[in-house]
C-alpha cells in the first residue's frame, strides 16, 4: 500500500546549528487523521509548513498521491491550511473570506455563494456570514478559518495548533466537531499539537517529534501503552522509569534495584542486558491475590484528582507515583506502609 | 505637590493655546496693522484674500506642489519600505540610515545646496525643482510611517491567502494592499501636509513663479505689510483644528468597534 | 529549485529600493555633498572659510549665541513641558482628551502662524505693549525684533515637541511600579522622585534632544521675530546666501551647522539609539 501522503527523509536546516528537522519519513495514509505531537522546537511546525509549501526542505522529498510536492508553489498544492492564529482577512466579511479560495479558482458567483453557504452550515455559522472577525469571538473565528480551508475540498487539511487559544470547553468542543468534519468528509488531516491529551484522543495515529526526529508513529493506544523511547514515554502520559537488568528475558525474569526481582514482559534481549522500565502510575495497585510483582512503598503524599487519587511515594529510596482508585486510596495517609503491586504487562521495556 | 503641578500644567496650556487664539479676531480686524485688540472689526481682508491673485496662486502653487510631492514620495517609498521591512541584505542598515537622513539636515543647509545646485541645473524658481526637493525632505516620514505599517503586519494572512489560492500579485491586490490601505493614506496626507508646510527650501528655491504659500507668508510677515496674513493663518488654523478633531473621533470610534 | 526561489528572494530588494537611493543619491546627496564641497573650493581651493570661521570674533559669538539660546529653549521646554506631559497622562476622559488636542493643535499649526502670533503679542500695538502702557511705563519696551522675542517665540513653537516625546515614554510607565513604592512605605513626592521621574528619563532624553537639535538649525521664527543684530546660525547663513552671495562662506557656516547636527544624532545614535527618537 503506497502513501497517499509521503514525507520522505526531509530535512530543514538553517545553518551551522542542528537542523529543525533532521530526517522525518512518514507515510500517511488517504483519509487518515494524524497528529504531529511534540514540544515547542521539535519540528512539528516546521515540516507542517514544508507540507504547505511556505518553507522548502533542505533535502528530501513530499509526494502527494505519488507527485512530488516540493517544486509547486504554495498557491498551487491544494492544501487547506488553518492558522494558529486563524490569519482571516481582517477586511471581509467571514462569508467574504470562505468564498476566497473559490474566488480564486475562478468559480462563477452563485456557485460561490452555494458552496460558501454550505461551507458555514457544516460549520453552524451561517448567521455570522455578514461578520467581520473583529466582530467574533475566537471561536467564531476559529470555525470560519476552518470552513475556509475546507470549502474548496482540498487533498490534506493541515491544523497548527489551532486550539490553543481557546478555553477547555470550547476546546474540548472543537475536538469533537473537528472529528466530526474529518469522519464526514474522509479528509486526510495533519493536525500539530503539544498537548498530548488532544492527540490521543482525535488521531488514528500520532507522530511524536523530539529535536527533528520522530521518535515513534504508530496509534495513540500503542503510544500510550508502548512508547518505544523513553522520550515518549516521560512526554505521553506520566510514567515512572526504573533501570533493570534481564536476568532472563526469555522467561520475563528482571531484577531491580528498587523493585526487587520481578517479572516483565519477555523480550529477545541476550541476558544480562540493562534495559529501562516504564511503569504508568495506574498500573499499580494494592497488592491482592495472582498479581506478580509486589513492593513496599511509603506514602509521602497524595493528591486527589476526584476520579482518582495520586499517592507519591517512596520505594527503596526511589519516588514512585501511583494512581490509585478513590476506594483503595480512602485510608491511605501520609506516612503509611503501602502493599502495592503491577502486573508484568503493565510494564514496558525499553533500551 | 501634584496639585501645583496640576495648576502649572494648566498656565503652560494656556501659554500654547492663547497666541494660536489671538490669530483668529486678527482676522475679523478691518485696520491694515497688527494691532491687538483690532479697533475695528469686518470680513475685509477675507474678501481681500479671495480676490487677490498674489495670495490665491501661491495657495493653489502650494497644494499641486504638495500633492505631486505626495504621489512621487509614496511612489518611491512603498517599495523601499517593503524592501527593507521583509528583507534581509547586506547594507540594510545603511539604506536605513540613508532613508532617514533627510530628517537630520537642517533645512537651511539643504536651502544653500538646492540653491546652488538646482540654480545650475535650472530647476529653481519651478514646480519640479520645488516638488524633487519636498519629495526628498517627505521621504523619512512616508518612510517611518510604512515601515511602522508593516512591521505590525500579521504575515499569516498572506500565507492563508498564497494557501487558498492566490499568487502573490493576486495576494497584494486581495489583501495585502486593503489591509495597508489606511496606513498608505495617512503616509501620503503626512507628505503632503509636510510639502504644503514646508518654508525654509521654499523660500530659497521657489521663485516668483512656482512661490508657495508659506513663501509668501514668510514676506509678507518680513515687511509687516499685509494684515491678510491674519485670515490665511486662520484658516489654516481651522484646517488643523478640523482634522485634529476628526483624528481623535476616528480613533475613539475605533476603539468602540474593537471588542475587547 | 530550492536554491533558485532563495536567490531570486534575495535578489529583488535591490529592485525595489533601486528608485528611492537613486533619487535620493541624485537630488539629496549631491547638493549636500556640493555644500561640503563648495566650502573649501569657493572661490578657490582653500580652508580660508573656516579659519574665518574659528578666528573672527563675529563668527564665533553667533555659534555662541546659537549653542546658548538652544540650550535655554531646551531648559524651558523641559521646565514647562514635563508638568504638562504629567498632567496630560495622570488625568483620564474629557480633560485628558482637551490637553491632548491642544497640544496636537499646537504640534500641527504651521511655524508661521504661530510666529504671527507673537508679532502682534509682542508688537507694539500688541496687547504686551498694551499692558506696560496701563502700568504706566511709558514708552513700553521694545520687546519684537530682540532675542526675547525670538526665543520665547521658539520656546512656544518646540514645547509641542518636547510635551509629546515626554508624554510618549510616560504613558508606557505602569501604573502599578507607582502603587508598589506606596505600598512599600514610599509617601507621594518620594514614589515620584525614586521611580516615576528615573522611568521618565528616556523621554526627557528623546525631548531634549530633539528641540535642542531642532533649535540650532531654526530659521524661520529667529529671522521674523529676532534681531537682525543679534543673528543664530541658521540666520547668518540665509543672509550670506541672499546678500551677501558668498557661497563659499556660507558654505563653510551650513558644514559647521551639519557637523554639529549630525554629531548630536551620532552621540545619541550610541546612547540610544536612533529608532527611539521615533518611538
Amino acid at each position: 500500500m503506497s502513501a497517499y501522503l509521503d514525507i520522505v527523509d526531509v530535512v530543514k536546516s538553517y545553518g551551522a546549528a542542528r537542523p529543525a528537522v533532521d530526517g522525518v519519513s512518514l507515510a500517511i495514509g488517504k483519509g487518515e487523521f494524524v497528529t504531529f505531537l511534540g514540544p515547542s522546537g521539535s519540528g512539528k511546525t516546521t515540516t507542517l509548513m514544508m507540507i504547505a509549501g511556505f518553507e522548502a526542505p533542505t533535502s528530501g522529498d513530499i509526494r502527494l498521491d505519488g507527485r512530488s510536492l516540493v517544486s509547486i508553489e504554495p498557491h498551487r498544492r491544494n492544501v487547506g491550511m488553518v492558522f494558529q492564529n486563524y490569519a482571516l482577512f481582517p477586511h471581509m466579511t467571514a462569508a467574504q473570506n470562505v468564498a476566497f479560495p473559490l474566488r480564486m479558482r475562478g468559480v462563477q458567483r452563485a456557485e460561490q455563494q452555494r458552496r460558501v453557504a454550505e461551507a458555514l452550515a457544516s460549520v453552524d455559522l451561517q448567521a455570522l456570514a455578514h461578520r467581520h472577525p473583529r466582530e467574533m469571538s475566537g471561536g467564531q473565528q476559529q470555525r470560519v478559518a476552518l470552513a475556509r480551508a475546507l470549502v474548496f475540498a482540498p487533498d490534506v487539511l493541515l491544523l497548527d495548533e489551532p486550539l490553543g487559544a481557546l478555553d477547555k470547553n470550547l476546546r474540548e468542543q472543537m475536538q469533537v466537531e473537528i472529528k466530526r468534519l474529518h469522519r464526514r468528509l474522509g479528509i486526510t488531516t495533519i493536525f500539530v499539537t503539544h498537548d498530548q491529551s488532544e492527540a490521543m484522543t482525535m488521531s488514528d495515529r500520532v507522530a511524536v517529534f523530539n529535536q527533528g526526529r520522530i521518535e515513534q508513529f504508530a496509534a495513540p493506544l500503542e503510544v500510550y501503552r508502548r512508547p518505544a523511547t523513553p522520550f515518549v514515554g516521560a512526554f505521553v502520559g506520566d510514567s515512572n522509569f526504573f533501570d533493570v537488568v534481564l536476568s532472563d528475558p526469555v522467561q520475563g525474569l528482571a531484577s531491580s534495584d528498587v523493585l526487587g526481582d520481578i517479572v516483565v514482559p519477555r523480550s529477545e534481549r541476550p541476558p544480562g542486558s540493562r534495559v529501562r522500565l516504564m511503569i504508568r502510575p495506574e498500573a499499580f495497585g494494592l497488592a491482592g491475590d495472582g498479581v506478580h510483582n509486589g513492593c513496599a512503598a511509603v506514602v509521602e503524599g497524595t493528591v486527589n484528582y476526584g476520579d482518582s487519587v495520586l499517592v507519591l511515594t517512596r520505594v527503596a529510596g526511589k519516588e514512585v507515583r501511583m494512581r490509585l482508585s478513590l476506594r483503595d486510596a480512602a485510608a491511605v495517609v501520609e506516612g503509611d506502609r503501602l502493599n502495592a503491586a503491577w502486573r508484568p504487562e503493565d510494564g514496558c521495556l525499553m533500551d | 505637590m501634584t496639585r501645583f503641578s496640576d495648576w502649572f500644567a494648566w498656565l503652560v496650556l494656556l501659554f500654547l493655546a492663547a497666541p494660536l487664539a489671538i490669530v483668529v479676531p486678527m482676522s475679523f480686524s478691518n485696520a491694515p496693522s497688527f494691532q491687538f485688540p483690532p479697533p475695528a472689526w469686518g470680513v475685509q481682508y477675507y474678501r481681500a484674500f479671495f480676490a487677490d491673485p498674489r495670495w490665491l496662486q501661491p495657495t493653489v502653487n502650494s497644494f499641486i506642489i504638495g500633492a505631486a510631492t505626495a504621489v512621487v514620495t509614496m511612489a518611491l517609498g512603498i517599495p523601499a519600505a517593503f524592501a527593507i521591512v521583509r528583507h534581509r541584505f547586506a547594507g540594510r542598515g545603511w539604506v536605513n540610515l540613508l532613508l532617514l537622513l533627510p530628517l537630520t539636515a537642517p533645512h537651511i543647509v539643504l536651502a544653500l545646496g538646492y540653491y546652488t545646485y538646482f540654480g545650475r541645473l535650472r530647476l529653481t524658481q519651478t514646480y519640479l525643482g520645488v516638488v524633487l526637493a519636498h519629495t526628498c525632505l517627505c521621504v523619512p516620514i512616508v518612510y517611518l510611517t510604512l515601515s511602522a505599517a508593516l512591521k505590525g503586519f500579521d504575515r499569516n494572512v498572506e500565507r492563508a491567502a498564497m494557501n487558498l489560492g492566490a499568487n502573490p500579485w493576486r495576494v497584494f491586490r486581495h489583501v495585502t494592499f486593503p489591509m495597508l490601505r489606511p496606513a498608505f493614506l495617512v503616509a501620503a496626507l503626512f507628505a503632503f501636509i509636510q510639502s504644503f508646510d514646508e518654508t525654509v527650501v521654499a523660500l530659497f528655491i521657489s521663485g516668483r513663479d512656482a512661490s508657495t504659500l508659506p513663501r509668501k507668508i514668510f514676506d509678507s510677515l518680513r515687511t509687516q505689510a499685509d494684515p491678510v496674513v491674519a485670515v490665511v493663518s486662520t484658516l489654516l488654523l481651522g484646517i488643523v483644528l478640523a482634522g485634529t478633531i476628526a483624528s481623535r473621533l476616528a480613533a475613539r470610534r475605533r476603539r468602540v468597534e474593537t471588542p475587547a | 529549485m530550492i536554491a533558485h526561489a532563495a536567490k531570486a528572494h534575495r535578489e529583488r530588494p535591490w529592485l525595489l529600493l533601486l528608485p528611492v537611493v537613486a533619487f535620493l543619491g541624485v537630488f539629496f546627496l549631491v547638493p549636500l555633498g556640493q555644500v561640503v564641497a563648495s566650502s573649501v573650493t569657493e572661490p578657490e581651493l582653500t580652508l580660508a572659510h573656516y579659519r574665518e570661521f574659528f578666528s573672527d570674533g563675529f563668527y564665533l559669538l553667533v555659534l555662541g549665541r546659537t549653542f546658548a539660546t538652544a540650550l535655554l529653549v531646551t531648559l524651558a521646554c523641559l521646565v514647562l513641558g514635563y508638568p504638562l506631559a504629567y498632567a496630560a497622562v495622570r488625568r483620564e476622559g474629557t480633560i485628558a482628551l482637551v490637553m491632548l488636542t491642544l497640544i496636537t493643535l499646537s504640534l500641527w499649526t504651521n511655524f508661521l502662524v504661530r510666529t504671527y502670533a507673537w508679532m502682534v503679542i509682542l508688537g507694539n500695538r500688541g496687547p504686551v505693549s498694551a499692558a506696560f502702557r496701563a502700568l504706566g511705563v511709558v514708552p513700553p519696551p521694545e520687546i519684537l525684533f530682540t532675542r526675547v522675542a525670538s526665543t520665547l517665540g521658539m520656546v512656544h513653537i518646540l514645547l509641542p515637541f518636547m510635551v509629546m516625546a515626554l508624554y510618549a515614554v510616560m504613558r508606557r510607565i505602569d501604573p502599578a511600579y507607582l502603587r508598589a513604592a506606596q505600598g512599600l512605605g514610599a509617601p507621594p513626592r518620594a514614589a515620584f522622585r525614586h521611580v516615576f521621574l528615573p522611568l521618565s528619563a528616556p523621554g526627557i532624553v528623546n525631548g531634549c534632544t530633539i528641540v535642542f537639535i531642532l533649535c540650532l538649525g531654526f530659521y524661520v521664527t529667529p529671522v521674523l521675530l529676532g534681531s537682525p543684530r543679534e543673528q543664530m546660525l541658521a540666520g547668518l547663513i540665509g543672509r550670506q546666501i541672499e546678500e551677501l552671495l558668498d557661497f563659499g562662506q556660507a558654505s563653510a557656516m551650513a558644514v559647521v551647522l551639519l557637523a554639529a547636527t549630525l554629531g548630536l544624532f551620532w552621540i545619541y545614535n550610541r546612547f540610544v539609539g536612533i529608532d527611539k527618537l521615533w518611538g
